[in-house]
């Protein structure tokens, strides 16, 4: 009985597996043009909306594809919660469902997923033929030697033509700032923040003065920043830290200001002074909560994200929940011009290394970049629904629209495009005054053509990150009860790690390429 | 035995083939016969061959510099420098004493709390109080660890925690707990114990209960007191399991509750001095470092350092008594 029945299953299972393969080996080739489209998936990053609009889009933005190219679109999302490991493991997987790439050289990990292999190299002839409207943009800007590892091949095409500010900073309330006697309400020094806090901390006592986080070294950067001319090397990342910098006076020698001067310890103290006062709360390393909604609420006085953040999202914000609140922004290296102009590979598209259909996805990639009908499709969704143009020609959205529940988050960030960009009527008023006080100052980052060779330094960089991100959240929080020991521990531990051998072939890399340029 | 019997007689002309046939047809003789057996270890078999044994090569990474496109065998051999820093920073020591130690206190304090609680629970007469005391004491284990480090979280800290706002009701000062390290081996084992010891402490009800019945009547009769039934019948009955159960708990002396220490602490690295173990270690490495041969390096040392105890525990074991040794 049990054997006829074993056998029965067992031939079944033959059956429907021999089947299965004939049914696979009968299916139409994929990708020929004339055949059915061909499904592009491009990996982006961000929470996948679930409002509906997302696929509404879509189909519309299909229909386009698939007379232009004979493609489909579809979008594969690495969700914030632990996004860094996701994307990373993501990419690792090797998935060969994913065409296209999101990616970025300083907080997506470009360089070390192109060093890595995850990334198709892309040729001349390839990007010419697939995307020639890009391929022309980005050569007669000169941008494509951004984006080649020492190998020359290009590895990605760069966001290059698309103007934002991401340099971090503070936001606080102007209001608060005037009550607690700071000239104005406007703080113009990284050290005024001391008043700010206790003041919010004397007066406001349903807030907190910073609510903020988990692991973090804002407050160090910050203070660092704004106290050197250090500028930091954005291609070597140790875990989740920046740790090489050169400074401005001495632009070709690699340093560390995790390593050299006394700026780390007075960051440090200034960081133990806050913990002391109660900027943040005691547990702040435990803390999980949404500390931008807290400061939204009135709940905190302080808030730490870049200026695009502020000028789409917080002034908006701030109005509207926290009436007369008058949010600013202080971005670190205000006080002393050391700040930069965002790289142009802050976004980037790459194919790939194991996609079915590279030609495929970069035709897809040309037509959502070039295209304006397309493009706006993508970046705004359907117009009247979605979005809609007001008279002065400001993107604006219909009424009852309620960003939190309607946005249509296709997150596409690595290929905008200032031509097809509009004004939005949610954007701050002064935007243009803060992108002029900016561009005015900003320094345009030195090294973005420089190429690190981290084959032999890569497991010395781990262990640095590993030393890192035990000591820089304890420094950021203060919570050393002897800052200067702990950093002389760090420091200790670093060169144990093998600082020393890591700058000098990091050196060595300077070196060549600030000569070969005849900058040294 | 028939194998022995071929070897040691030189084989005459047509034995050898005899013996092979005989062999093979007792070999599928027992597979038909044992059918349902087998596949009922089939899960099971499967379960280690996907989980366990298929992703053993893939501890080569710990000896290479990886990169996606040469993959883990293609990578460059770079021999034992991965496991160089963490000697050299003493990372590998501290992980091993602090994974070490908080086994052993839970090993210990476990099963003494485990067999109180048995022979409690054996000792009340009430039956309906007997299953309530039973299910309260059960219900901690079916809490989700990340409710644990929610509660713990809400308990404990330095703002708005119940326990300080306590402290300062009744006029003290609040006490900074997520900054002393000193204080989590002690938070720590009582969240595993108060989790745990309801359910651990079944296997040695059970085993009470299977006690002869004819022995408590021979003691009663004998005007054995309470304590002295506990004492000359329940405790030597329970020493068989009480071994077996030390045997399995020695075998994963180098595993971590990983779920518990990370909702617990985090990644607050002011607690790491007491707290981090292999696990929460190795977890940060791959989220934070991206770096996947260190952490694999010492994924490799827990494993041969987790065998090594196996095979140590049971070596000692059978040298005390053959018949409680797993194998």
């Amino acid at each position: 009985m049990m054997r006829n029945a074993l056998a029965r299953i067992g031939a079944a299972t033959l059956a429907l597996a021999m089947t299965t393969t004939a049914l696979a080996a009968c299916s139409p080739s994929e990708g020929s043009e004339s055949g059915d489209p061909t499904t592009i998936t491009m990996l982006v990053l961000g929470d996948k909306p679930t409002n509906g609009r997302l696929e509404a889009m879509l189909d519309k933005l299909n229909e386009r594809l698939e007379a232009e190219a004979n493609a489909d679109l579809e979008l594969f999302y690495v969700e914030w919660a632990d996004w860094q490991t996701q994307y990373n493991t993501q990419l690792l997987s090797g998935d060969d469902s994913i065409d296209l790439i999101t990616t970025a050289t300083d907080w997506l990990f470009a360089w070390e997923n192109a060093e890595k292999g995850a990334f198709l190299p892309l040729s001349e002839e390839m990007l010419q033929e697939n995307a020639p409207r890009t391929w022309e943009q980005v050569n007669a800007d000169g941008h494509w030697d951004l984006t080649k590892l020492d190998d020359g091949q290009i590895y990605f095409i760069p966001e290059d033509n698309y103007t934002q500010y991401t340099n971090h900073g503070f936001f606080y309330r102007g209001d608060w700032a005037a009550e607690a006697g700071i000239p104005d309400g406007t703080i113009t020094k990284f050290e005024q923040f001391t008043t700010y806090f206790e003041w919010v901390k004397e007066h406001q006592k349903d807030a907190y003065p910073w609510d903020i986080a988990g692991a973090n070294d804002a407050a160090l950067t910050g203070y660092l920043q704004g106290h050197t001319d250090g500028q930091t090397i954005q291609q070597i990342s140790a875990g989740n830290y920046f740790p090489f910098q050169t400074t401005e006076a001495d632009p070709y020698t690699v340093t560390s200001w995790y390593m050299e001067g006394d700026e780390l310890l007075q960051a440090a103290e200034l960081a133990k002074k806050w913990n002391d006062i109660g900027v943040w709360r005691e547990d702040a390393l435990n803390y999980d909560g949404d500390t931008r909604e807290e400061f939204y609420a009135g709940l905190s006085g302080a808030d730490q994200h870049h200026t695009q953040t502020f000028v789409t999202q917080i002034v908006d914000n701030m109005t509207k929940k926290q009436p007369g609140s008058d949010p600013k922004f202080f971005y670190w290296g205000q006080e002393n011009g050391n700040v930069f102009k965002d790289i142009l590979t802050h976004g980037a598209m790459a194919v790939n290394a194991t996609s079915k259909h590279p030609e495929k996805a970069l035709e897809v990639y040309d037509i959502v970049r070039n295209d304006e009908e397309a493009y706006k499709l993508l970046n705004f969704g359907i117009e009247g629904t979605d979005y809609v143009v007001t008279d002065d020609g400001e993107l604006a959205y219909p009424d009852g629209y309620d960003s939190s529940t309607d946005a249509l988050g296709s997150n596409f960030w690595a290929g905008r495009m200032d031509d097809f960009e509009l004004d939005k009527v949610t954007d701050a008023p002064n935007k243009g005054e803060i992108y002029a006080d900016l561009d005015a100052v900003a320094k345009e980052y030195p090294y973005s053509t420089l190429i690190v060779n981290k084959d032999m330094i890569d497991p010395t960089l781990a262990a640095m990150g590993g030393v890192l991100s035990e000591y820089l959240p304890q420094l950021q929080y203060g919570k050393f009860d002897d800052p200067a020991a702990a950093i002389e521990e760090m420091r200790q531990k670093l060169r144990d790690a093998g600082y020393e051998d890591a700058r000098e072939s990091i050196q060595s890399d300077m070196d060549a390429w600030a000569s070969e340029r005849g900058l040294k | 035995m028939v194998m022995q019997a071929s070897v040691a007689t030189p084989p005459r002309v047509g034995q050898h083939e005899i013996v092979r046939t005989r062999r093979r047809k007792t070999l599928l003789g027992r597979i038909v016969q044992h059918r349902v057996l087998l596949l009922m270890c089939l899960p099971a078999i499967a379960f280690f061959v996907v989980f366990s044994y298929a992703p053993m090569p893939g501890a080569w990474i710990a000896f290479t510099n990886f990169n996606y496109r040469d993959g883990i065998f293609g990578s460059p051999f770079v021999g034992l420098r991965n496991f160089e820093f963490l000697i050299k920073s003493g990372q590998l020591w501290l992980l091993t004493k602090n994974t070490i130690l908080y086994n052993v206190a839970f090993i210990v304090l476990g099963n003494i709390l485990q067999i109180a609680l048995a022979i409690m629970l054996n000792e009340i007469r009430s039956k309906y109080f007997k299953k309530i005391s039973q299910a309260v004491m059960f219900l901690p284990y079916f809490i989700s660890v990340v409710l644990i480090g929610v509660i713990a979280f809400n308990l404990l800290n330095y703002d708005t925690g119940a326990l300080n706002a306590l402290i300062e009701q009744t006029g003290g000062d609040p006490i900074k707990i997520y900054s002393i390290a000193g204080a989590w081996p002690i938070i720590i084992v009582l969240f595993q114990l108060w989790q745990s010891t309801g359910y651990g402490s079944i296997v040695y009800f059970a085993a009470i209960m299977g006690i002869d019945n004819s022995l408590f009547e021979a003691a009663a009769i004998d005007g054995a007191s309470a304590w002295q039934r506990i004492r000359y019948i329940i405790l030597p009955s329970l020493k068989p399991t009480f071994i077996i159960l030390l045997l399995f708990a020695l075998g994963g002396i180098m595993q971590g509750n990983f779920g518990l220490f990370w909702n617990l602490v985090g990644n607050n690295a002011a607690l790491f001095q007491t707290t981090d173990i292999i696990e929460t270690s190795v977890y940060r490495m791959i989220i934070s470092q991206n770096n996947f041969t260190s952490s694999t390096a010492v994924g490799l040392y827990q494993s041969l350092f987790g065998f090594a105890a196996v095979m140590l525990c049971n070596w000692i074991v059978r040298r005390i008594n053959e018949d409680y040794a797993l194998f």
